[in-house]
């Protein structure tokens, strides 16, 4: 079967299951409109998560070389929801806001500025070193320390009780409770970058081969890089802005993907963006239909897909390389 | 024919390169015109990539690098690359490429970075494919090739660019005799259609076959320069390398017209 009416074909039946699967009775009329409402925007902040997380997967495993690379991996996920956290609490405490500006507005501001301070340090990074273990851990190092640097601010945010809770709520990351003016803040973002990575295709083919090579070839390698941090930075920012603070979508996804769509950008792209969706979709359903006393969070069923898949890429990568 | 229409000849005046604070290349000199193949040879570690790579604008140097008058350094990335190609040693791409989309990526001086290959891209691809004999492995994983086979399809996707300078890092190395001789015989069919060829070499007798004028390097200048024949056999050559030429004592081998060999 063809790629793509196999993905519109998948698409269709996690949409449909989006709605009609979860805990509330659709059968109740008074409730219905509501429910259906609340799963429509869970279903698109999901499935737009899904299509930048995936495809900023794609482009960092070009843009390193390194097909272990995910925003994930790289800390870039962490530095986004760190930007985040400090947009909500400056929000709060210095009382950044007024009429005009709203909480949905500067998060992914703050989303994208944290997600760009972490790809521009392995930037800076690779001019020392294009190894690939020291770039993950790198990415480790980095994850960890956005991660310390959320716990300190969450702990600051705790002298309000209503800040605390807004910046608790942001760190663990849900779409379950995504509303109308966040989705329509991450769309335009979310959809701008992804037709601007498809668009930087070429050049990120041309980056495949090093950066000599690169340059050979005629690519302008530094500008390449930080435009395609940039975009990366915007496609994480809009993801985390949604909830969609989830691991390893952009590091399954592609490597589901290469098989059939190939490894040239442009090919790979806009496939990574519809299946990135899907797989988000669907995560978040498998999420709904768990038993469990409360809802599962959505980063642990990624998690537990993406855990055992990196494994299995980083045996097989070394066993490639050693014979290489 | 449409490889080497610019008909353009490169000149260096006084290239230095200095890598890691330490000087490896002195005010080189040299000229490359089209339809010639110049020869670098030198020991390991004379400097010769490094010149190779300067010469492709790859390096920062000092001194003055020009293509029929105009100054390199002055270049976009992508203008350079239109009038330089450059096939290093082996290629760094890991990734599972085909050989046709290797070879396309040669095009992207031509198109804009937005969008598909033009019909001027694809019949370029072919072309270059069909010259370096590289047409059979169109469809093939780049990175499941033999070397000899990458080398090929690294030397069409230079073509592939239409440039017509090209500079070729030790294009033999590690191939076996028939496909190095394949190989050699690509750089003088290029030379035929006035390409401007400036080729790494390490085989002495490679380099007297196949190149009409050759620079010997040593410790990062030039030792001698001239016509191949005269620079194998000169006194600086005997003193680099420690050996001396034998006229005519080489086995010889030529390719096998009636072999499957790598036609």
């Amino acid at each position: 079967m063809r790629l793509y009416p196999l993905l519109f074909l998948l698409l269709l039946v996690a949409g449909v299951l989006a709605v009609l699967v979860g805990s509330g009775d659709l059968a109740d009329p008074e409730l219905r409109d509501t429910f259906l409402k609340l799963r429509g925007y869970r279903l698109a902040a999901a499935f737009l998560a899904g299509a930048a997380l995936a495809v900023g997967g794609v482009v960092v495993q070009g843009l390193f070389r390194n097909p272990l690379a995910s925003p994930s991996v790289l800390g870039t996920t962490a530095g986004a929801s760190f930007g985040g956290q400090v947009a909500l609490l400056a929000y709060g405490v210095a009382g950044v806001g007024n009429a005009f500006v709203v909480p949905e507005m500067i998060v992914p501001i703050g989303c994208f500025l944290g997600a760009l301070a972490a790809l521009a340090v392995l930037l800076l990074f690779l001019r020392i070193t294009q190894d690939l273990l020291a770039l993950l851990l790198t990415g480790f190092v980095l994850s960890a320390l956005f991660l310390s640097l959320s716990a300190f601010v969450t702990s600051m945010a705790q002298e309000t009780w209503e800040l605390g809770r807004a910046v608790v709520s942001f760190s663990l990351g849900s779409v379950s409770g995504t509303g109308p003016r966040q989705l329509a803040f991450a769309l335009p973002l979310i959809g701008a970058a992804l037709v601007a990575c498809w668009a930087w295709g070429r050049p990120l083919d041309l980056l495949l081969s090093g950066e000599e090579e690169a340059q050979s070839l005629g690519a302008n390698v530094g500008a390449v890089r930080w435009w395609s941090a940039i975009w990366v930075s915007v496609l994480v920012a809009g993801a985390v802005s949604v909830g969609g603070n989830v691991g390893f979508v952009g590091l399954v996804v592609p490597h589901m993907l290469r098989p059939f769509a190939g490894t040239k950008h442009q090919r790979l792209i806009p496939a990574a963006a519809l299946a990135g969706g899907i797989f988000l979709v669907a995560c978040d359903i498998i999420a709904r239909v768990i038993p469990s006393r409360s809802e599962i969070p959505l980063g642990v069923v990624t998690g537990l897909i993406g855990a055992p898949l990196f494994l299995l890429l980083l045996i097989r990568l070394r066993r490639e390389r050693a014979y290489a | 024919m449409r490889n080497g229409d610019g008909h353009a000849g490169l000149r260096a005046r006084g290239v230095g390169v200095t890598l890691g604070g330490r000087p490896v290349l002195h005010d080189v000199d040299l000229e490359a015109n089209p339809g010639e193949v110049l020869a670098l040879l030198g020991p390991n570690g004379a400097g010769k990539s490094t010149l190779l790579k300067a010469l492709a604008g790859l390096l920062p140097h000092e001194g003055r690098i020009e293509i029929d008058d105009v100054d390199v350094a002055s270049l976009s990335p992508r203008a350079r690359a239109k009038r330089i190609s450059y096939v290093p040693q082996r290629s760094l791409l890991r990734s599972a490429l085909s050989v046709e989309e290797v070879v396309a990526l040669g095009r992207y001086v031509h198109g804009g970075s937005f969008g598909g290959m033009s019909k001027n891209d694809r019949d370029a691809i072919d072309h270059a494919l069909d010259t370096a004999h590289a047409d059979v492995l169109r469809d093939r994983i780049f990175t499941q090739l033999s070397v000899g086979e990458q080398q090929r399809v690294l030397l069409a996707r230079a073509l592939a660019s239409d440039a017509p300078i090209l500079l070729l890092d030790e294009p033999t190395a590690s191939l076996d005799v028939g496909e190095g001789m394949a190989v050699l015989r690509l750089i003088r069919t290029l030379a035929e259609r006035n390409h401007t060829l400036i080729v790494v070499l390490h085989d002495l007798a490679d380099a007297r076959s196949t190149t009409d004028r050759a620079l010997l390097l040593t410790d990062g200048r030039v030792a001698e320069q001239g016509d191949t024949a005269a620079v194998v056999s000169s006194d600086p050559i005997r003193a680099v390398y420690g050996v001396k030429l034998i006229e005519n004592a080489r086995i010889g081998f030529e390719p096998d017209t009636e072999g499957t060999g790598t036609e």
